[in-house]
């Protein structure tokens, strides 16, 4: 095992740049995450820290060894492709145990981690069968086994599950955390899926366009997204973005006030001074599921009361109703439960907590951290 | 359905690829038939011998009891006359001898089968490695590389004879039998690997690269992943381009005909049978026979190649 360190890694494709600068450095043992829309350079990330692609500027460390010029062979990493890559000429077994043999693993300890392997992720039926014969879950767990059986430093998932259905894929990711549960390897796990990012990560590196934009606990990330991107890309359904206007009296949305709480203050002169101390435009961040509806809600001390909401469309999912609603100019998306049996073109009144509420600059879509 | 044919059209077609099938076929059945007529039974138009004759087989392949061929007596009054030199009566000699002395398949046989097999051999082990630098490698100079030896290629044989003869004469190579052999698996190497490359190279473009990957991931260098990725995915084209350059080499008579003329003991199939052509010795039955000898196992090969045509190995592997 051992910590992997990436400074100022840039990746270059021609005139193309692909990575700016990343700067990461994932602890030994920990299981990170980097999660952001197709093309924003994971892969390319990923496959630097492989050695698969050449780092451009900048340098990469495992353990305490540079390995910019180390080729994937003596990266002693062990890797999970995308598109599964299992060997077609080889049985399931021979696939499982191929990088252990080629490391003159002895043959008695690779029995035992074939075994174990086999027997965590359900393959035992199928050690003998060509991947031609296999389903595509069957194949995936293969290249999983083909991983954790490897004395890795590291383990690397390329997106290992975004050709499953929804019900192997969620079963897969139960498997990957009780293998990282058991092996504690230092992993590397590439996905678009915030829900992967979410459920899995020790913490999670929000990427876009070759930059990252954040990196923190998923938890962390949820409840306080550094800016606009990931404020939208973590959680689902995605936060309400609404244009609001702060001045001296506090945030304005429509017809609603939103007060500045006491301790924030200082924040929001600050930022209004910035303006020259005039009325200045500004992005308010609800997520969906802090809107409570008033009949129901316990009022805190930062509790705000947003009366006479007109509701547009109801959708029912059983337990949750996602409904959707006008405020100021906007329209936004409420997640209640079903205890608020509202009918579509009525009005409701909604409650937030202003310790939920995020402020953006609509400039920078830095977070003004005016409440947080 | 689009392009469909009327009665007519089908007709058509058949009589076409019947037609066709004939006259590709008809040279191999006229010398199957010849092979196994009696010398009387020769202008007889019919295919099938009115009696059949194996002795043409059994003697080539030197099975049969050979039968003396009575000299006419007036060769013999020839032969009587003083002031002949053993050059010039063994030469009158000549057409009456046993043909195993002029065609001795076996030997012939096996020349053809060693020439042919390692220079077929030695042309699959480059054209793997050749192939794999220019499907899997960049290095600058790759494309004018690829074009030269795709132009050697589109040079005839009968161009390039004259000036590798020399080269062979010039190194010394040609002085001695084993040198000429030496020149003539160079020579067919050469001629054979632009194809091999070729039809490699486009296979190895198959197999995801992938796969390469996650052997390096796996521990294994470049050269470990040929041998246990690259090679074990691509045998059924392997088979096939050695077979195409064993049959190359197989019937190549060029060559052979200027680098082993005066060593009859190297002499391959296609250069024996032209020498049983032009020899007094030339009865049709042998001839034929000794022919469809010689065809046999490019025969058997190309059916082979056929059947491995149609592989496949690397399915399952990736997800596309
Ligand atoms: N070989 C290459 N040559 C040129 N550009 C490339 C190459 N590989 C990737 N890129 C570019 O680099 C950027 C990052 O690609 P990358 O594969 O890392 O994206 P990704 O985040 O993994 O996306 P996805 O979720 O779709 O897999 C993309 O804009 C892509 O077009
Ligand atoms: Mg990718």
């Amino acid at each position: 095992m051992a910590s992997v360190t990436l400074e100022n890694v840039i990746k270059r494709y021609g005139d193309l740049q692909a990575v700016h600068g990343v700067d990461l450095e994932i602890r030994d043992g920990e299981f990170m995450v980097l999660v952001g829309p197709s093309g924003c350079g994971k892969s390319t990330t990923l496959r630097m820290i492989a050695g698969l692609e050449a780092i451009s500027e900048g340098t990469c460390r495992i353990g305490d060894r540079v390995v910019n010029d180390v080729p994937p062979q003596r990266r002693n990493i062990a890797m999970v492709f995308q598109n599964y890559a299992l060997y077609p000429h080889k049985s399931v077994r021979e696939n499982i145990v191929f990088g252990l043999k080629r490391a003159k693993t002895e043959p008695a300890e690779i029995h035992k981690r074939l075994a174990e392997a086999a027997r965590m992720l359900r393959l035992e039926p199928y050690l003998d069968r060509k991947p031609a014969a296999l389903s595509g879950g069957q194949r995936q767990r293969v290249a999983m086994g083909r991983a954790i059986v490897r004395d890795a430093d590291v383990f690397l998932f390329d997106e290992p599950l975004s050709n499953l259905d929804a019900k192997l894929r969620h079963d897969m990711r139960t498997e990957i955390r009780r293998i990282h549960k058991n092996y504690g390897t230092t992993s590397i796990y590439v996905t678009h899926d915030q829900v992967e990012a979410m459920t899995l990560a020790d913490r999670v590196v929000v990427m876009r366009d070759g930059w990252i934009e954040q990196v923190g606990r998923p938890m962390d990330i949820y409840l306080h997204p550094a800016n606009l991107f990931t404020a939208t890309f973590i959680g689902a359904p995605s936060m309400n973005i609404l244009d609001g206007t702060l001045d001296a009296d506090g945030v304005h949305l429509g017809s609603h006030t939103l007060p500045v709480p006491p301790a924030k203050q200082a924040v929001a002169a600050a930022a209004l001074e910035a303006g020259g101390g005039r009325a200045r435009p500004i992005k308010i961040g609800i997520r969906p599921d802090f809107f409570e509806d008033c009949a129901f809600a316990t009022m805190g001390p930062n509790s705000v009361r947003l009366d006479g909401l007109r509701v547009e469309i109801v959708e029912p999912l059983g337990f949750d109703r996602e409904i959707t609603f006008h405020i100021g100019e906007s329209s936004a998306m409420a997640r209640l439960d079903l205890r608020s049996d509202i009918a579509e073109d009525s009005t409701i009144d909604l409650c937030v907590d202003l310790e939920r509420v995020h402020f953006f600059d609509p400039d920078s879509g830095k977070n003004l951290e005016l409440v947080a | 359905m689009l392009g469909r044919r009327g009665l007519w059209g089908n007709l058509t077609l058949t009589v076409a690829v019947v037609l066709l099938l004939l006259f590709c076929l008809f040279p191999f059945v006229q010398i199957l038939s010849t092979s196994l007529k009696y010398q009387a039974d020769w202008g007889n138009p019919s295919l099938i011998p009115t009696q059949f004759n194996w002795d043409a087989y059994l003697e080539l392949l030197g099975w049969g009891e050979t039968e003396e061929l009575a000299i006419p007596p007036s060769i013999e009054r020839l032969l009587d006359r003083p002031g002949l030199t053993d050059a010039q009566r063994e030469r009158i000699l000549a057409p009456y001898r046993e043909t195993a002395d002029i065609f001795p398949f076996p030997r012939y046989f096996l020349n053809t089968i060693l020439l042919a097999g390692v220079a077929a051999l030695i042309a699959l082990a480059l054209a793997v490695f050749g192939a794999y630098a220019f499907s899997r490698v960049r290095f600058t100079g790759q494309a004018i590389i690829q074009r030269s030896i795709l132009f050697v290629y589109m040079v005839g044989g009968v161009l390039l004879m004259v000036p590798l003869y020399q080269i062979a004469v010039g190194v010394g190579l040609a002085a001695t039998p084993w040198g000429s052999v030496v020149a003539l698996v160079l020579i067919y190497v050469i001629q054979t690997l632009p194809v091999s490359l070729y039809m490699l190279g486009n296979y190895f473009r198959t197999i995801p690269y992938s796969l390469e990957e996650a052997a390096a991931i796996d521990g294994c260098t470049r050269i470990e992943t040929i041998f246990q990725v690259i090679i074990p995915l691509s045998i059924p084209m392997l088979v096939t381009v050695y077979i195409y350059a064993f049959i190359i080499a197989w019937n190549e008579f060029l060559f052979a005909s200027v680098f082993l003329r005066q060593y009859d003991d190297l002499y391959t199939l296609p250069l024996g049978l032209q020498t049983l052509f032009v020899s007094k010795n030339a009865i049709w039955d042998r001839i034929m026979a000794a022919s469809i000898l010689t065809l046999l196992p490019v025969l058997v090969l190309f059916t082979f190649a056929m059947r491995n045509l149609t592989g496949g190995l690397a399915a399952g592997g990736v997800k596309e």
